[in-house]
């Protein structure tokens, strides 16, 4: 069987495919501003990954993300919130909390034994929390997002911000700048921030190990660091791409509606069964 | 969501609820008779029917923005009272004769001390105290009662002595009968949605209720019984749903935020909301000696709090308990708006015991006027994902 799923986010677009049990991810595509666009590069590249021809090989897709309604070939949506709970479950079945900070929201998933969510927590309508956030600060700070990202600019002199909303948040670092403040000390402030907001979220689903991070802040180490800090535990490294999670839940749950539909079919005519 | 039900009522109610001066208003103020405005459920509505008065439920339906009030009020102030002063200060409450704002939450009260000092010229403007408490042990009962009825009694007298009209005794019974009978429909029209299949949707009975809100009691309770008997006749809603789902928190005026979640695959049996089913939750005696006293005891011992009343949240407890039994709700969703205090920490108890008692709860902050919104939407559709236990 092959199938996918193709998660339209805020800032990229991924998609991933099964065949059978083998999973194939696409380059992650910067956004767009045309949704369709988006959704057809990344699916088209998880294509040619696969080895596949074209998408008519593909026997459902789901879309997933703020753009799933807009996903062209989706034959089904599905939330991202259930999509990263499949994905980071598939992936690992050992985990039972999962972290996803995305573009401009953040979220916190419990899982049960079974993979099926528990609850959810997500931020309040704002930046703080998010890789949107991280984007601001990076201009501010004219180190782009790798230098936020990179383990060398990790301090044990961490500056304090004390404002969550972006705007302010900048000004403050604007201020820490022009006190010539060393920029690995704002930096490491910077992700500090950042991860008080967002435990305090995975704090209300509850932190149940194993604990994992998904989403594209998951590749940044010094977010990473302070939040396995303030949680008190080590994160489930996932063995496969944690951006594309959400696409690749959306491919798992496309599979487990496609079986449906085909026993569904088979039962309703038998001799189509076989 | 609409249930495609052909009902000339039921049209007339959604056009009722869809505008401040409506077509009743309107028609009410051709005929040289006053209407009262007042915010919020604890206002005795039978004193003003008593006293010739239009009841008018304040709202701030029709807003586009908060610009004008925002220059009275802080940013810790909620915008259901933003929007509806807006409104004032726009020129859209200019038919009324009356406001009696009641001592609900903060927000609420400070929409008072506004309206005074505000270019606002409403003839009468009254503050009326309703007890914020359940009461202790010892103030429970009659002194509760005592209190919210002195009240009572000194807005009745400044109602007769500024506009010259007598509330007597036989007008007080009459319209207590009035509205404890569109109490009695609106429940039945709750009972409807027990079905499997409702015949009518969450948004439209949102509508329904809220027309009731602003039009005169006789005719309001005559269109209803019209559409409850279309409805009991027609057949209900055939729909796939995942989950059926229950309501709270303050007020909803918006129709599509109701419609936001049943688009999604939830359908909404019940609710326990401001403008809902808190309104008709119980009815005030008839055969009493004194209907003042009545009334008084009705809105401090009788009817469902909100949670600007302390003490209220063993009620709501048992309210909601109830109703996921009797309408067999399998998932919660507790609504609010930006710095609805009452609400917000109303949900830190709220959530916690939901959560132990197995029973899926949400916690959605939305805008109070437009409901649409990407992460409203991603959040219903992952909350009936969950409680569906299917994707």
């Amino acid at each position: 069987m092959i199938v996918g799923g193709c998660d339209l986010g805020s800032t990229t677009g991924k998609a991933a495919i099964l065949i059978d049990d083998q999973l194939f991810c696409g380059d992650i595509i910067s956004a767009t501003t045309k949704p369709a666009l988006t959704a057809t590069l990344a699916m088209d590249s998880a294509i040619k990954k696969a080895g596949l021809k074209s998408i008519a090989d593909l026997e459902a897709i789901v879309g997933t993300g703020y753009g799933r309604l807009k996903v062209p070939f989706a034959t089904d949506n599905v939330s991202e919130i259930s999509c990263h709970g499949r994905g980071a479950f598939w992936a690992c079945a050992t985990v039972r909390t999962i972290i996803d900070i995305g573009g401009q929201d953040c979220k916190a998933i419990s899982l049960n034994d079974n993979g099926g969510v528990t609850q959810f927590e997500m931020n309040e309508r704002c930046a703080a929390g998010t890789g949107r956030f991280f984007q601001v600060m990076a201009k501010v700070l004219t180190c782009g997002l790798e230098g936020i990202a990179s383990t060398a600019n990790i301090s044990a002199n961490p500056v304090s911000i004390s404002n969550q909303c972006s705007v302010f948040a900048e000004s403050e670092v604007i201020t820490l700048i022009n006190e010539e403040r060393p920029l690995p000390d704002i930096i490491t402030g910077i992700n500090k921030s950042v991860a008080n907001r967002v435990s305090s979220l995975v704090r209300r689903v509850g932190v149940n190990i194993d604990v994992t991070l998904t989403g594209g802040c998951s590749k940044n180490e010094g977010l990473v660091k302070a939040l396995e800090k303030l949680l008190g535990v080590a994160f489930k490294r996932l063995p496969v791409d944690p951006q594309s999670i959400g696409a690749i839940g959306a491919a798992v749950i496309a599979r487990d509606k496609r079986q449906v539909q085909l026993a569904k079919a088979a039962s309703a005519n038998p001799q189509l069964g076989g | 969501m609409r249930s495609g039900i052909q009902s000339p009522v039921y049209d007339k109610f959604a056009q009722l609820a869809g505008t401040l001066l409506n077509p009743s208003v309107e028609e009410w103020k051709q005929q040289g008779r006053r209407v009262m405005g007042y915010f919020c459920l604890f206002i005795p509505e039978e004193l003003f029917i008593a006293a010739g008065f239009l009841p008018f439920r304040m709202r701030g339906i029709g807003s586009c923005g908060t610009a004008q009030a925002d220059a009275y009020f802080d940013s810790k102030n909620c915008y259901f009272v933003r929007h509806c002063f807006d409104q004032a200060l726009t020129g859209q409450y200019h038919f009324l004769d009356g406001l009696v704002v009641g001592t609900g939450c903060d927000h609420i009260r400070r929409i008072y001390d506004n309206w005074q000092h505000a270019p606002l010229k409403t003839p009468l403007l009254h503050l009326l105290n309703h007890p914020r408490t359940m009461g202790t042990p010892e103030m429970q009962g009659e002194p509760m009662i005592s209190y919210y009825r002195a009240q009572l009694a000194r807005l009745k007298e400044r109602i007769e002595n500024e506009f010259g009209v007598e509330v007597t005794v036989p007008r007080m019974r009459k319209a207590i009968k009035l509205c404890n009978e569109t109490r009695r429909l609106q429940r039945q029209l709750y009972e409807l949605r027990k079905a499997d299949h409702p015949p009518i949707t969450a948004a439209e009975t949102a509508l329904v209720m809220l027309a009731g809100t602003s039009a005169p009691k006789e005719q309001y309770n005559n269109d209803l019984r019209v559409l409850l008997a279309e409805l009991v006749a027609s057949p209900g809603i055939k729909r796939d749903y995942k989950a059926r789902l229950m309501i709270v928190g303050p007020a909803i005026e918006d129709p599509n935020f109701y419609d936001l979640i049943e688009r999604g695959g939830g359908c909404v049996v019940v609710d326990d909301t401001c403008f809902g089913a808190r309104t008709g939750s119980a009815v005030v005696d008839e055969m009493s000696e004194d209907p003042l006293r009545a009334i008084a005891k009705f809105h401090v011992l009788d009817t469902v709090f909100c949670p600007k009343i302390n003490g209220a949240h063993v009620q709501r407890i048992k309210v909601i308990a109830d109703a996921i039994q009797d309408y067999r709700v399998g998932g919660i969703i507790g609504q609010g708006y930006v710095a609805c205090d009452p609400w917000g920490t109303s949900y830190a108890l709220l959530g916690p015991h939901l959560k132990a008692a197995g029973t899926p709860f949400l916690r959605l902050d939305r805008e109070y006027v437009s409901t649409e919104s990407g992460q409203l939407q991603t959040r219903i559709q992952a909350f009936l994902e969950t409680v569906g236990g299917q994707v």
